[in-house]
Parts: structure tokens; sequence; C-alpha cells
């Protein structure tokens, strides 16, 4: 709950559409169909990403509609990453190779043979590694159609708007300055299109 | 033309909003008619990112701290220099925000609203709808105060007055840093 109870940024977006009669019948299955899974110690993912508890990191169960605080809808992306120190994975291959070499009596290996211990290396090493668990805080008031999303990099809310389409079958639209004032100016009746006729000012020409 | 041209052609919008709000914000106290709720006040909470692009690349400079710096950022501002990012303090009644403001997306970083008050024990629901409400009566607020500054971009009073005194304000700030 990084947003809710403390200092934090985030990225606003509109939810384009309305939403269906039954939404709220359906919701707890659509949430729990892309929640968070944790990475198995045994798999060889690097990363896992999908719905807790706001106020919960540890429960992604979604059985019920805890995540509804009407007119909020309101869940946490969390996202888990686990990663091979580069230092690490070429410490232990370059021991691997030793071994190999030694073993079948070689002097050099082809570039073929130690891309494949790499990979060998570095699945061995995944196992060990310990993920790192982010979450990012999403509120969308589903009355006024703004989601409030608790991250300001690009990939991660490109990603998140990915999951969300996902998720609810919404697309959503982010906000920028057009955007947004073509939404003002549609408000009160004027046409978004006086907005394609500015300029930027050069001050540079008058000074 | 498609939306996505149209975003990147009005880029220039953001930074511009930004360079307006911290002239009025100097100069008219930076006090903004909210309608029903009043008047909201906005300062520049002494840091600025400001850019300019030329043909070695994107420049970049940081003003932060004292009111000296600020001088520093008007100086900057009369080189050609938009600003593309800003700290800003809003106060509406007896409540104040802080957060920085960036001209590409409007986003809201470093964000911290007014202390809510109430026991986590006793009620967290409570204290999840008085959070909401202080997150959103501030993106009301900045958006209020932008859809003032396009309709005041789009109408003649921008040639007639605002631009003339934008401009009059910025050559100060040249002058201020030399002397």
């Amino acid at each position: 709950m990084g947003l809710i109870s403390r200092s934090g940024s985030f990225t606003r977006y509109l939810a384009d559409g309305t939403l269906p009669e039954e939404f709220m019948e359906i919701l707890s299955e659509k949430v729990a169909r892309y929640s968070f899974r944790i990475l198995d110690e045994k798999s060889i993912d690097e990363r896992s990403v999908g719905w807790v508890n706001i106020m919960d990191i540890f429960d992604n169960r979604f059985a019920g509609l805890e995540f509804l605080k009407e007119p909020y809808i309101t869940m946490a992306l969390r996202v888990d990453e686990r990663k091979v120190p580069a230092t690490a994975l070429k410490q232990y291959c370059l021991e691997a190779e030793e071994n190999i070499k030694k073993e079948e009596n070689l002097e050099y290996l082809p570039k073929s043979r130690r891309s494949d211990i790499k990979d060998g290396v570095r699945l061995r090493l995944m196992k060990r590694a310990i993920p790192v668990s982010k979450t990012y805080d999403m509120i969308w008031n589903y009355s006024t159609s703004l989601v409030v999303f608790g991250c300001t990099a690009n990939r991660l809310c490109d990603e998140f708007m990915e999951i969300f389409l996902q998720t609810f079958d919404i697309q959503l639209q982010a906000f920028y300055p057009y955007t947004l004032a073509g939404r003002f100016l549609e408000k009160e009746g004027t046409p978004a299109e006086l907005l394609d006729g500015l300029n930027p000012m050069n001050f540079s020409q008058e000074k | 033309m498609q939306l996505s041209e149209k975003v990147k052609e009005t880029q220039f919008l953001g930074r511009e909003f930004l360079l307006w709000l911290w002239f009025r914000a100097e100069t008219e106290r930076g006090h903004f008619d909210m309608g029903k709720k009043g008047t909201a006040e906005i300062w520049f909470d002494d840091k600025l990112t400001l850019q300019s692009e030329n043909e070695r690349g994107i420049e970049t400079i940081i003003c932060a701290g004292e009111a000296t710096n600020m001088r520093e950022a008007r100086f900057a501002l009369a080189g050609n220099k938009e600003v593309v990012q800003a700290a800003v303090k809003l106060l509406i009644g007896d409540n104040q925000w802080s957060f920085v403001l960036d001209s590409t997306w409007l986003n809201f970083s470093s964000f911290k609203t007014p202390k809510v008050m109430m026991d986590r024990q006793d009620d967290p629901d409570g204290i999840f709808y008085e959070k909401m409400f202080l997150i959103e009566e501030a993106i009301s607020a900045i958006d209020v105060i932008y859809s003032s500054f396009i309709k005041l971009r789009l109408s003649p009073e921008w040639t007639d007055q605002e631009r003339p005194a934008l401009v009059k304000w910025i050559s100060e700030g040249k002058d201020s840093a030399a002397d």
C-alpha cells in the first residue's frame, strides 16, 4: 500500500468504455485469473507479475470482493524479479569451462559450446537467486473512470496498461497534455481540433 | 493526423504550462480560482529542471535550493531553456500538498498529501477514503488550473496580454541574474 500509506509517484489514466452490467459479478474471477503467482524455486522464470491485495502483498487469492471499496477498485501490481549477478555468472562460467577442458582434454572451447555452458550455468544459478519484490498500487475510480497507478517508469506503465486490458477487457488511455486539453475542451462543447492549430511559443524571437 | 502524432507535436503544451504556472506563481502569488471549492494557491518549491535541445543534443540543468538558484533558473529560461519538471506546493484551505509535476505526462512524482489524522486500527477503510479524497483533490486542482491555461492559450487574450507579460517576465529574469 505504497501510495495510500506514504508519499509516492503516480501516473493517471482514463479507463475507456462503459462497464458491462454483470461486471461486478465476474470481477473476482477476472482479477483472480491475473493474480500474482509466486516464482517457483524449481522454475527458471526470471520474473512474475500479477495482482495482489493492496493491503497485503502476500494475499493473491481474491476470493471475495475485498478489493472493492465503492466507487474504487483497489489492487497492487506485484512484480517479483530474480537476476543472476553478471560477475557471478562470469566466474561460474569460467570455472565450468575449465572443468570441461580438463575432463575432455581440450585446449579451446568453440563459441557455441561456451554459449551452451553459459545457458546451463545461468539456469543453475537462477534457481538459487532470491527474487526481489516490488508492488505498485492501482486505484480505479469506476464512477469517474480515473485510474491511478503508483509508478512513473515508462516500461512498467506500458506493462500495467497491457495487464489492465487483459484483466478487465478495458483499454486505458494515458494522459498527455494534448489529450487532457482535448477532454476539457470537449466538456465545454469546444472542438478539440482547435488545439491542432497551436504552435509553440518562440520567445527568443521577441527578446 | 494520428493521435500519436498530435501528442508528439503538442508536447510543448506541458512545458508551456509549467512555465506559465511559474510565471503566475511569481507574479500573482499563484492564486487560482477553483469555483465552488474556493481558491488554490501554488508556489514553486525551489527545484526546477530545465532543458534545451540543440545540435549537440539535449542539455539539462537542475536548479535546486535557495532563491539564488531560482535566479539561475530564470536566467536559463532567458537562454531558451524550457521547464520540464517543477517541484510545487499546492494549498487549498488548510490542506497542503507537495509534488513534482512533469511536462510530458503531467505526472505526479514525490507526491505528499496532508497528513491523514485517523487511526488505522479503528477504521482502515476510513484512511483509504481520506487518502483517496486528498489524491483526487490535488489531481482535480491541477486539472482545473491546466484547463484555465488551455482556455487562455486559445484566446485572443493570450496574444494581447498574457504572452507579452510572460516575455517581459522572462527578460527581467535575465537582467536580475546579471545584477
